[in-house]
């Protein structure tokens, strides 16, 4: 038993990051993603974890403290709508201002004619991407700022000088959040820095996934083209946020590079090539991805496979984990594969079971990480997430 | 979009220092120090923008 909270930190710090580095810590870490779980459980609707960030992230210390939990991220009801409402981002419906205050936020996807990019403007991004997105994709993306040659209005002020405000106040939250857990809980926080694949953010936040499509097929060399202007942006972005002490994986959130998004062919044209040499030049640096493989990914195993033995934890949601491990086990560690319709409409019995066979199936040698296999909302059921806590803890001991 | 046509903003850079070197008709003291701070606050205003488009 650790001396002191400080001692737990370094404990599980080591526990985890001897895991990501697939090798057999002490026992199984649990790290569990919990988004709109954390305010059903501390009280809160899920409006007020989305537009106060203050109660989010208690909401998010007390599940860490009571579920000691050894690592989890500090909010990962991350799109605060303080921000977004500051600059009026076109893209989100928030929980009790265009959705119900008990839903989750939502992602509004632009309709082909009014994608947030048009489709004849693939060279003005190519060629100065950050230029583009202040002049041109932001006018568009929000309801506040002007386009360059209209008049400056009160409200376009506005919306630079509190956008950027408000993000700072809310990293500075999120840095002295990190603190908080390590102090409270002696809980690791579980990623620093984010990572997009250049083709989920052209489809994602610039010509929505149908308009992508049919790029695809009337202009993919701009496609390929502007995947390999927004790379170096990425990495960028990726490297700024990223932990200096390089022991917790930079996040990738990955969208549409799986079937039935892509075919594994249009994935090994057009998805891979950018990010794999993404995620190269991190590990290079010596930092790890966490390579969020969101939906059925199992058909995109062999390109995975090329990268840099440990440059990844791949995070497996809907594939079938035993196979994962067979394919990649020997290079990366694994995480998640515990089914959210289990945690939301199964038992505490189920939910073992479940537990069971993964640990059995993938975690033998060490590299495996417990957690759900997508982020959890409010549907997972309090007793099965205890249930997949506790079964770890007893039955995850090496 | 005639500001963004003119400029090469490479990864992390929003106005180049080059480009902002040109409103100074002299700098009497250290230039690289002028220089460095002008990059850091410019690297904010980077991570803004591309934080919006990647976290929000």
């Amino acid at each position: 038993m650790p001396a002191s909270t400080e001692q737990l930190y370094q404990q599980r710090l080591a526990r985890y990051v001897r895991a990501m580095r697939n090798e057999k810590p002490d026992r199984i870490p649990i790290r569990p993603f919990v988004a709109e779980f954390t305010a059903k459980y501390a009280g809160y609707t899920v409006q007020e974890v989305t537009q106060d960030y203050q109660k989010a992230f208690l909401a998010a210390r007390r599940c860490a403290a009571d579920f000691d939990w050894d690592a989890v991220v500090g909010n990962m009801v991350f799109v605060w709508a303080g921000l977004t409402q500051a600059i009026g981002l076109r893209y989100y419906a928030m929980p009790g201002v265009e959705a119900p205050p008990d839903s989750g936020f939502q992602y509004l996807e632009p309709s082909e004619d009014n994608a947030w990019m048009r489709a004849d403007e693939y060279d003005l991004l190519i060629a100065d991407p950050t230029g583009y997105l202040f002049n041109v994709w932001l006018p568009r993306a929000t309801t506040e700022v002007r386009p360059i040659g209209e008049p400056a209005t009160f409200r376009n002020n506005m919306s630079f000088l509190k956008g950027g405000m408000a993000m700072l106040s809310y990293f500075h939250g999120l840095q002295n959040q990190a603190a908080l857990l390590r102090q409270e809980s002696g809980t690791v926080g579980a990623i620093a820095g984010i990572l997009k694949a250049p083709f989920d953010i052209l489809a994602d936040k610039f010509r929505g996934y149908k308009g992508l499509c049919t790029d695809l097929f009337r202009q993919p060399q701009k496609v390929q083209a502007a995947c390999e202007a927004l790379a170096p942006h990425l990495l960028q972005t990726a490297l700024s946020g990223a932990d200096p002490a390089k022991n917790v994986p930079i996040g990738l959130w990955l969208h549409r590079g799986c079937i039935p998004f892509l075919s594994p062919s249009q994935f090994e044209r057009h998805y891979w090539p950018t990010l794999k040499w993404i995620i190269e030049e991190l590990w290079k640096r010596g930092h790890q991805t966490l390579f969020y493989a969101e939906g059925e990914w199992n058909k995109n195993l062999k390109w995975i496979a090329e990268l840099p033995e440990r440059s990844i934890v791949y995070h497996v949601d809907r594939g079938d984990i035993v196979e994962v491990h067979k394919a990649v086990g020997e290079k990366f560690c694994l995480s998640g594969g515990v089914r959210n319709d289990l945690l939301a409409f199964g038992t505490p019995e189920d939910v073992r079971t479940c537990c069971k066979r993964i640990i059995d199936g993938v975690a033998g040698e060490g590299g495996y990480i417990m957690d759900a296999s997508a982020i959890m909302q409010d549907d997972t059921k309090v007793e099965n997430l205890r249930a997949m806590t506790e079964f770890t803890r007893e039955y995850g001991v090496y | 979009m005639t500001e963004s046509q003119s400029t090469k903003r490479p990864p992390g850079v929003c106005i180049p220092w080059e480009e902002k070197r040109a409103d100074f008709p002299k700098i009497s003291g250290d230039e690289s120090v002028v220089k460095k701070v002008w990059e850091d606050v410019d690297g904010l205003a980077y991570m803004y923008i591309w934080q919006i488009l990647l976290s929000f």
